[in-house]
C-alpha cells in the first residue's frame, strides 16, 4: 500500500496549478500540512488563528459594509488576540446573500459585497443576472450561486484565488478521507452539470475532479443558467415544456451511465462517482429493475453531496443509499461517503469511512454551533451551524448558516484529530430547504416514478 | 409664484429632474418597441377588487384644535393639505395636543403604517387617502406628514430611487412580462420614500410604506418608528436620496399617465399580488404573534446593512 505522505504528495503534484505562487498566511493551513485530519491540536490552532485573523483584518480594512457591521458591534482586528476571541467576530446570516436588488443594481450589490478592488466591468442596462455574472467572470472573477426553493439565489463573489483554494480544499479533504483509494489513472463520473458550463457553485467546484482524475464523464452536459432553473420551477406552460424536455434527457442520461457502468465493470476498471445522490439512486433503481448486479468492490467509490430528497415527498435515508450501493454496485459502505459544504464557504466536511461522521477542517476554518441568541451551545447539543472561513478573501466568510447540526469534540468512530458533525445535516425549522442536490433535483424535476 | 414653488420645493430637485428625463427617454423607447404588445396588454381585463377601509372616520366637530402655520415643514404642500376636516378629526382622535409630541407622532406612524393598505393608484390628496384607506407609499407618507403638521410637528419627505429586494420585485415587477421588460425604464419612476418627523431637535425616520403583514410575508423585521427601511428591504440608488418639504410638481400627472393610460392591467396584477402578500403575512402573524415574529426576524443574527458602491463598474 502506498505511504500516506507519498499519496498526498502525488495529489499535490497533480494539483500543482492550484498552489499560489507564494502561500499567504490564511492559506498555510490547507496547503502546508500533509494530513489535515491529524495535525496536532496546538499546531492546528496556530494555523487556524493565523488564517482567520488575517482574513478578518483583510475584510475589516477592505470591505465597507463589513467594516460598518463590525463597528456596529464594536469590534476591531486588534480585539482578536486568540481563538477565544473568535466569538467577537461578527457573523453574517446566510440570508444576507439573498438580499440582492433587482435590475442592474445587482452588479453594484456584487461589487459592494466583494472585498477590495474590482477590474473594470461594463454593464448594460438590460443585462440579466446571468449576463452580469458572466461579465464579472470574464473579468477574472468566479461568481457562483446556489438556488433556494423560493427561487431566490444565494450569490457569492469569489476571486480566482479563493475559488482555487476552495477547489484544492475539497479535493484534499475527500482524497485524504478515501486514502488509499485515489490514483490519477482511473475513471470518474460527475453527477452534476458540466462545471465549465454552469455558474451553479456545486457544479463549478467539481472542475478540480478533472485535474485529479484522468478520465471524466459528465452527467449533464447542457448549460444550466439561473433563468433556466427559475423557468423550470414555474408551473406554467414554459416550465412544463422545459421539464418535459429535461425528463427525456434524463432518461438518456441514466442509460448513458448504465452503459458506462457495464463497460467498466466488465473491464475491471477503477471508478468513482462524485455528485448528487439521487441521480445514482435512479441509476441503481433501473439496474435493480432488471436484476442487474455489479461487483466493483474496492475498485469503486461514491462521494455524494448536498441533500437526500429524491421526490418531492420522499427522502432517501443515507444508510439505505449506502446499502443499495453495496448490493447493486458491490461498492462497500466504507467507500461511500457524503460531503457537506455550501456555496457561502470554502470548508468541506467529509464522512469518515469508519462511522460516517462529518469531519471538520481545523487549520483554516473555525466551526461554531449557536443557539437562537447567537451563543455557543455545548458539544452534542443541537444548534445552528456557523463558521469562520479563513480561505474567503473576496467576501467576508464569517457566516451563520440555516443548517441544524450537532458537533462532537472527538469522532465517536475513528481516531482522526478533528471535531465532527453528526452524519446527516438538516435545515433548521423556518429556514429554506436547499442543498446542491436538492437544487439539481428541482432543475431536473426528475420524477421518474410515473 | 415661482419663488413660492421654489421655496416650498415643488420644483423637482436636480437629481429627480435628471432621473425623470432619463426615465422618460427609456420609457419612450420601450413603448415604441412594444406598441403591439402593449395593445394586447391593454386589452387584457384583470379582475380586481380594491380593499375595504379598515377603520372608521372619526367625526369632525366645530372648534377642534389644530395648528395653522406658514412655517417651512408645517405648511401645506402639494397633495398634502393638513387642514382637511377629516385630517383634523383623525389627528384629534389619535391624541394630538393630549399626548407628548413624540408619543403622538409614533401613534400616527403606527396608524398610517398599519391601517392604510398599499395599492398602486395615481397620486391624489391626503383627505382622499384617509377616506379610501389605501394608496401608494407616497400617499401614506403624505398622510403621516399631514397628521404631524396639523398637530404642529414639522415633517418632510425623504425620497429616493429605489432598488428593492427580490421578493418585492416578484410582487411588483414579476407580475407582468411587459412590466419586466420595462423595469429598467420604469426604475427611474420607482420613487420610494419615508417620512421624516422633527422632534426634540432631531429628524426621526418613519417607514410607513409596508404594513407589518407585508413585511412578515417577506421575512423581514417590522420596521418601527425611527427605523430606516434602507438596508432592511431597500437599497437606495447612490446619490438619489433627497429630503424635501413637498412632493414635486408633475408627479401626479406622470403617475396618472403611467397607471391609467399605459397599462391598467399591469397595475391590477400588481395590486392583486400586494393583497395576496398581505393575506399571507396576516396568516404568519396570526400564527406566531407579531412580537414573536419580529423577534424571530431580528433574532440574534443581526443583518448587515449595505450601501451600494459602483467601484469600477461602468454602466452603459
Ligand atoms: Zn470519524
Amino acid at each position: 500500500m502506498i505511504k500516506f505522505d507519498e499519496y498526498i504528495k502525488n495529489l499535490n503534484k497533480r494539483l500543482e496549478s492550484y498552489f499560489p505562487e507564494s502561500i499567504a498566511p490564511n492559506e498555510e493551513g490547507i496547503f502546508k500540512p500533509l494530513d489535515i485530519y491529524n495535525v496536532p491540536e496546538r499546531e492546528a490552532n496556530e494555523y487556524k488563528f493565523k488564517s482567520i485573523k488575517y482574513a478578518f483584518k483583510h475584510h475589516y480594512e477592505n470591505n465597507s459594509f463589513y467594516k460598518k457591521f463590525c463597528k456596529d458591534s464594536n469590534v476591531t482586528p486588534n480585539d482578536i488576540k486568540s481563538i477565544e476571541d473568535f466569538k467577537k467576530i461578527p457573523l453574517i446570516p446566510d440570508k444576507f446573500f439573498k438580499t440582492y436588488p433587482s435590475g442592474n443594481e445587482f452588479a453594484m450589490w456584487l461589487a459592494t459585497v466583494y472585498t477590495g478592488d474590482l477590474p473594470d466591468i461594463v454593464i448594460n442596462k438590460n443585462d440579466s443576472h446571468e449576463k452580469i455574472i458572466n461579465k464579472f467572470n470574464k473579468a477574472g472573477l468566479v461568481i457562483s450561486y446556489s438556488s433556494g426553493t423560493s427561487g431566490r439565489h444565494t450569490f457569492i463573489p469569489r476571486d480566482k484565488r479563493t475559488f482555487h483554494d476552495s477547489e484544492y480544499a475539497i479535493a484534499k479533504s475527500v482524497i485524504t478521507m478515501v486514502y488509499p483509494f485515489w490514483e490519477y489513472d482511473m475513471y470518474g463520473y460527475v453527477l452534476m452539470p458540466n462545471p465549465l458550463k454552469t455558474n451553479v457553485f456545486a457544479g463549478k467546484v467539481c472542475s478540480v475532479y478533472f485535474d485529479a482524475i484522468k478520465d471524466i464523464e459528465v452527467a449533464l452536459d447542457r448549460e444550466i443558467t439561473a433563468d433556466l432553473i427559475q423557468a423550470a420551477m414555474q408551473n406554467n406552460l414554459k416550465g412544463r415544456i422545459i421539464r418535459y424536455a429535461m425528463q427525456r434527457e434524463n432518461k438518456k442520461m441514466i442509460e448513458r451511465i448504465i452503459k458506462w457502468l457495464r463497460e467498466k465493470n466488465k473491464n475491471k476498471d477503477k471508478i468513482s462517482f462524485v455528485g448528487a445522490p439521487f441521480i445514482l439512486y435512479f441509476v441503481m433503481e433501473e439496474l435493480a429493475k432488471n436484476g442487474e448486479i455489479m461487483d466493483f468492490g474496492e475498485n469503486g467509490a461514491v462521494v455524494t453531496g448536498g441533500g437526500w430528497k429524491i421526490y418531492e415527498d420522499k427522502r432517501l435515508p443515507v444508510e439505505k443509499f449506502r446499502k443499495m450501493v453495496e448490493e447493486i454496485l458491490g461498492i462497500p459502505p466504507e467507500n461511500c461517503l457524503d460531503l457537506y459544504g455550501m456555496v457561502e464557504g470554502n470548508g468541506w466536511m467529509v464522512h469518515c469511512p469508519e462511522g460516517h461522521y462529518l469531519h471538520l477542517p481545523t487549520t483554516y476554518y473555525h466551526a461554531r454551533v449557536l443557539d437562537e441568541n447567537g451563543e455557543d451551545v455545548d458539544y452534542g447539543e443541537k444548534g445552528r451551524f456557523a463558521f469562520l472561513d479563513g480561505l474567503a478573501m473576496s467576501y467576508p466568510g464569517f457566516i451563520i448558516s440555516g443548517d441544524e447540526v450537532r458537533m462532537y469534540e472527538k469522532c465517536p468512530a475513528c481516531e482522526r484529530q478533528t471535531p465532527v458533525l453528526e452524519p446527516e445535516v438538516k435545515r433548521a425549522a423556518g429556514a429554506e430547504m436547499r442543498g446542491c442536490a436538492e437544487e439539481m433535483r428541482r432543475i431536473l424535476s426528475m420524477d421518474m416514478s410515473g | 409664484m415661482l419663488r413660492e414653488w421654489k421655496d416650498k420645493e415643488y420644483v423637482p430637485p436636480k437629481q429627480l429632474f435628471q432621473l425623470f428625463i432619463r426615465g422618460g427617454f427609456a420609457l419612450t423607447k420601450v413603448l415604441l418597441k412594444n406598441l403591439s404588445n402593449l395593445k394586447n396588454v391593454r386589452a387584457e381585463r384583470i379582475s380586481y377588487t380594491p380593499p375595504e377601509r379598515m377603520y372608521d372616520l372619526p367625526e369632525y366637530k366645530e372648534g377642534m384644535k389644530y395648528v395653522k402655520s406658514d412655517e417651512k415643514y408645517l405648511r401645506p404642500t402639494l397633495y398634502c393639505n393638513p387642514y382637511g376636516k377629516e385630517i383634523i378629526a383623525m389627528a384629534n382622535h389619535l391624541g394630538a395636543f393630549e399626548k407628548e409630541p413624540y408619543e403622538y407622532a409614533r401613534d400616527a406612524f403606527e396608524f398610517v403604517k398599519r391601517k392604510i393598505i398599499l395599492q398602486i393608484i395615481p397620486l391624489d390628496g391626503v383627505v382622499a387617502t384617509l377616506k379610501r384607506g389605501y394608496g401608494t407609499c407616497l400617499h401614506k407618507i403624505s398622510l403621516l406628514i399631514a397628521l404631524c403638521r396639523v398637530a404642529g410637528i414639522k415633517a418632510r419627505y425623504k425620497l429616493y430611487a429605489l432598488s428593492v429586494i427580490q421578493q418585492w420585485y416578484d410582487t411588483f415587477i414579476g407580475a407582468d412580462p411587459l412590466m419586466q421588460e420595462w423595469y429598467n425604464a420604469l426604475g427611474y419612476f420607482m420613487l420610494h420614500g419615508e417620512g421624516e418627523i422633527y422632534l426634540d431637535g432631531k429628524w426621526f425616520v418613519a417607514d410607513v410604506g409596508p404594513t407589518p403583514e407585508r413585511q412578515a410575508a417577506s421575512s423581514i423585521p417590522i420596521t418601527r418608528f425611527g427605523e430606516d427601511s434602507i438596508g432592511i428591504w431597500t437599497q437606495a440608488i447612490p446619490g438619489s436620496i433627497m429630503r424635501v418639504e413637498s412632493l414635486p410638481l408633475g408627479l401626479g400627472i406622470a403617475s396618472k399617465l403611467l397607471m391609467e393610460k399605459i397599462s391598467p392591467g399591469s397595475v391590477a396584477k400588481m395590486n392583486n399580488n400586494v393583497l395576496r402578500q398581505y393575506k399571507e403575512g396576516r396568516k404568519i402573524l396570526q400564527e406566531m404573534g407579531e412580537e414573536e415574529y419580529d423577534k424571530m426576524a431580528r433574532k440574534g443574527y443581526k443583518m448587515p446593512t449595505i450601501e451600494l458602491e459602483a467601484k469600477n463598474i461602468i454602466f452603459e
